[in-house]
């Protein structure tokens, strides 16, 4: 490995450069500020090598060489422009211009068009090249339609569908200038992520609701972050004036930085959830500052800024009111417990380790629905680790099957003997002090296998999937910290961590939770007068407008979030706010000076590894090669406690009905759920078996109550489940569904009431 | 080069006539002599004569030399740049503009904005169009810039008006569709030059 890495040196165009052995001579030039025009090359994915743009002349070999994919050699003399490489460019880009539909003045992609700015730049101006126009009818993919006659079939699409997000969705239809992009999943298991859409160098895949809406040079970008999920992936949202009568800001689309970056579907198309409001009330504020006076509770979402969870933070430390926020105080007590065992204040790995990472183990999390960029990035380990994966949950999900080697089926309640079973594979039991040592052989390995129906097989199977890799990840979700066991499981968890190769990756559930049990010291229970900031409560001030007053969204705010890979990224405000944010509330009722919400950027508390940098100093920008170098990272210190996890006894498993609390594809939140693209009324889906259990039809309309809450939905069956699961989404439940605090599977009593008319 | 040529403007065949006038009075004496030979021999009434003449041909024999504007209105240049005309095209009806945004964007009066959505056909269409005359320069970059050859400059300068809106609107720029038949090419700047076919090269057709 390390003679791989030695320096070398390389002549481009006369300019000498030194550099490692093992980059392409792409990237090398790249690097030292020397232009190599290319088509279908994208930083984040393996070299394409479709478009062959990139050719140049290495003095000594014969021929081209395409630059994207050839590694630079010690010595090679390199010239990337001669006039014999301006000439093929040249044809290239006349051949790319063959019977391409003149229609620039309607196209969308007009104005940051690859193909246009390289024609342009070829000086392409005749046409030499003929062939024969084809019948290429235009296609709807939902959010996404795709135009053949427009794509030049540089594979982007195809790659990204594969290699980024692991839908395989995308493919080629291969048949010479016949050849289109074919989507085999349109009708089910594409996600829509639209991440074709946004690498696509044409006008051939555009969004469906963006169409002709606009011309690309009339938005303006504002850089931000994503608020949906705890990614908070880098986006622009490009805002225009509604319309000639309205000259309010509107955001238009969402764009992202695809060279080196990725949204899913709820960061690219849910843009639209602001709050919108025309002028301040007065008569709501002063009832708000009152409120929050007399609060004895603040219960809020973790759907939040850092600086916001600071300010309520302080508002707590001056009126002694009790801060509750469910998603992150299970979380927090999560990661508490598991570091008592692990020695480590947050688990090890993040997304890039992840796509780096060789065997993954998926556990307690529907991984599609509640994280589609951990999904992405293990989809990436996949395809170019050739990972193994294992995936442990008690549904099955068919739209993984491409990404898993092994589905391992548990019975929901088990999860605490489903991490024991774990462990006693894991853990390296050589390294383990005695205490430990007796803790793992007092596991009762037969009881527990039997308790949570996951067989020693299977287990041996997981265990086989290890062999001969290098790098391991743990990937825990949303389902465990909410466990009636979760101390344990996280204890248990952070055994793995300390005595295993393998990294965790434990998946904060909401937004900015992570930001959120970092900062703010919350409490389990509401109790006496509350105030619900973004959930319920005696007052309520609501984002989503449905409050006693409104807040601005989170796309209508500066500040900064903290991400699944613990950085701290800034995020800025695409849209204006005309009412009452809860800083002038905390200013009214509490002093709290601030002049803007981001002079609380620096105060973050340092001793939780935040550092003192400005919000205006925070950088927002990736490296040349797709480095990473938004914001910050939080410090990760070792903590001292060797703690061991209680004895696993008393598995509680449940049978009968059961209905898995879970929003499907991205749609996160009722933030998402309020942008038009996912507005969605959300249907209980469960299977024939489901069905026969609960003795319902499809079409049914069903209640039943889960978690404290009552739901009326109409139930369809989806034959893509089995078992006697159902999912319930609570996206569009309000506020509450930001203040649940049960285990996302229960028991459920379902009662006919009616059938649905449709 | 010298620049005598271009000193020259006395370029052209000039039909001038030296008219038998006297030369002007250079004293007292001579002014008042002048005086006194006009008003005796009654050349006032030979220029009162022709103003009744004409006056008297005006009225009564329709040979009116005065333009009566605004009820009249002398033909101006094609070239002239006034008021925006929207074309249509000759075959459908429909409006040329395909809702590109180039005028948009090339106006540096900022005063031409559109709204286009996604249609029922498939087709960008253009929901709104306005220009605001009240800025805009009449510079002609959007008739030049527009592929289509949809916006053009028309002859309509008279553009005074109570309030902004009624300038122009889209509607009063379009070719009305009863007058369809008489839209007329526009010759000024951006148009077609005339030897436009004999420009185009075919695309080659090996197949």
């Amino acid at each position: 490995m390390s003679s791989q890495k030695k320096e070398i040196t390389i002549t481009i165009d006369g300019k000498e450069i030194k550099t490692q052995w093992g980059k392409t001579i792409l990237e090398v030039a790249r690097e030292n500020g020397i232009y190599i025009p290319t088509m279908c090359y994208l930083t984040k994915v393996e070299p394409i090598a479709s478009c062959r743009m990139c050719v140049v002349n290495v003095e000594g070999v014969d021929g081209m060489i395409l630059s994207c994919q050839e590694k630079a050699v010690d010595g090679a003399v390199i010239n990337t422009n001669t006039a014999d490489i301006w000439r093929e460019r040249q044809k290239i880009m006349e051949l790319y211009d063959v019977n391409h539909p003149l229609e620039c003045g309607v196209c969308d992609k007009s104005g940051e068009c690859e193909l246009q700015n390289k024609t342009l730049e070829f000086e392409v101006d005749t046409q030499e090249f003929t062939a024969k126009d084809q019948h290429r009818p235009t296609q709807n993919w939902g959010f996404i339609s795709y135009d053949p006659s427009l794509c030049i079939m540089c594979e982007r699409c195809v790659r990204v569908c594969n290699e980024i997000v692991g839908d395989e969705a995308l493919q080629i239809s291969v048949g010479g200038y016949k050849s289109t992009i074919v989507n085999v999943k349109q009708d089910d298991d594409c996600m829509e992520c639209g991440e074709c859409m946004a690498v696509c160098p044409v006008g051939a895949l555009v969004s469906t609701d963006f169409k002709y809406s606009s011309n690309a040079w009339e938005l303006s970008p504002i850089p931000a972050s994503c608020s949906h999920c705890s990614s908070h992936c880098q986006l622009y949202y490009e805002v225009k004036h509604e319309s000639i009568d309205n000259p309010q800001e509107k955001i238009y689309r969402v764009t992202n930085e695809f060279e080196y970056s990725s949204l899913c579907g709820a960061g690219r198309f849910a843009f639209d959830f602001e709050n919108r409001v025309n002028a301040k009330d007065k008569e709501a504020f002063n009832k708000a500052v009152d409120a929050l006076k007399k609060a004895e509770t603040i219960r809020f979402a973790s759907v939040i800024t850092n600086e916001e969870a600071l300010l309520l933070q302080k508002i707590s430390q001056i009126s002694g009111a009790k801060l509750v926020c469910d998603d992150a105080y299970a979380y927090s007590q999560f990661i508490k417990a598991y570091s008592q065992t692990s020695g480590k204040r947050f688990y090890g790995s993040d997304l890039k380790s992840l796509s780096k990472s060789q065997m993954s183990i998926v556990l307690g999390t529907r991984l599609y629905d509640d994280a589609p960029m951990v999904k992405y990035h293990l989809a990436t380990s996949v395809k170019r680790e050739k990972a193994q994966v294992a995936y442990l949950h008690p549904i099955e999900d068919k739209r993984l099957q491409n990404l898993v080697t092994k589905f391992v089926k548990y019975e929901p309640g088990s999860e605490e003997g489903v991490v024991a079973l774990l462990a006693n594979i894991l853990i390296d039991k050589s390294k383990l002090d005695e205490d430990a040592k007796k803790w793992l052989d007092n596991l009762d390995i037969g009881y527990i296998s039997a308790e949570s129906n996951v067989s020693e097989e299977e287990l041996d199977e997981i265990k086989a999937m290890m062999w001969k890799k290098k790098s391991f990840t743990l990937i825990a979700g949303e389902d465990l910290y909410k466990h009636p066991k979760a101390k344990n499981i996280a204890k248990i968890l952070g055994l793995i961590d300390r005595y295993s190769n393998f990294e965790l990756l434990i998946i904060p559930p909401a937004s900015n939770t992570m930001g959120v049990s970092l900062i703010c010291d919350l409490s389990d229970k509401a109790s006496g007068y509350t105030v619900g900031y973004n959930s319920v409560g005696d007052f309520v001030m609501s984002s989503l407008g449905d409050g006693d007053i409104d807040m601005p969204a989170l796309n209508q705010q500066e500040g900064t979030f903290t991400t699944i890979d613990k950085r701290v990224v800034p995020t800025n405000p695409a849209l204006g706010y005309n009412g009452y944010e809860l800083l002038d509330i905390a200013r009214e009722a509490f002093g709290l000076n601030y002049e803007y919400i981001i002079d609380l950027t620096s105060q973050l508390p340092e001793e939780k590894g935040f550092k003192n940098i400005a919000f205006d100093n925070l950088p927002d920008e990736f490296g040349i090669d797709g480095e990473n170098k938004r914001g910050y990272l939080i410090d990760n210190s070792e903590v001292s406690s060797k703690l061991l996890p209680d004895d696993t006894d008393d598995i509680e498993s449940f049978d009968g009905t059961i209905v898995y609390l879970c929003n499907d594809r991205g749609n996160f939140n009722p933030f998402t759920n309020k942008s038009k693209m996912f507005e969605n009324r959300g249907e209980l889906r469960g299977s024939k078996q489901f069905a026969t259990a609960a003795k319902i039809s499809d079409g049914d309309i069903v209640k039943f109550k889960v978690a404290d809450i009552e739901f009326e939905r109409v139930f369809s069956i989806d034959t893509s489940l089995k078992g006697t699961i159902a999912l319930n989404p609570i996206y569009d439940i309000g506020l509450s569904s930001f203040a649940i605090s049960s285990y996302r599977f229960n028991k459920a009593k379902i009662e006919k009431v009616g059938r649905s008319n449709e | 080069m010298s620049m005598e040529e271009f000193k020259d403007r006395n370029v052209g065949v000039q039909n001038y006539r030296m008219l038998d006038l006297e030369p002007n009075p250079e004293t007292g004496m001579d002014k008042f002599k002048q005086v006194v030979k006009r008003s005796v021999k009654l050349e006032l009434f030979t220029g009162l004569k022709v103003t009744f003449r004409e006056m008297f041909n005006a009225l009564f024999r329709g040979e009116m030399h005065t333009t009566k504007y605004p009820f009249e209105k002398l033909p101006i240049s094609p070239r002239y740049r006034a008021i925006h005309e929207m074309k249509r095209l000759l075959e459908s009806g429909h409006y040329r503009c395909i809702g590109c945004g180039l005028c948009e964007k090339i106006c540096i009066a900022n005063c031409i904005r559109m709204d286009t959505r996604y249609d029922e056909n498939q087709r960008k269409e253009v929901s709104e169009y306005t220009i605001n005359f009240g800025r805009c320069i009449f510079c002609g970059y959007c008739a030049e810039v527009c592929p289509e050859l949809a916006i053009v400059h028309g002859g309509r300068y008279e553009t005074a008006s109570e309030q902004r809106a009624s300038y122009s609107t889209f509607e009063d720029m379009l070719t009305p569709l009863d007058q369809l038949a008489q839209q007329s090419e526009y010759p000024g700047f951006g148009a077609v030059s005339a030897d436009a076919d004999e420009k185009i090269k075919k695309t080659p057709l090996a197949y």
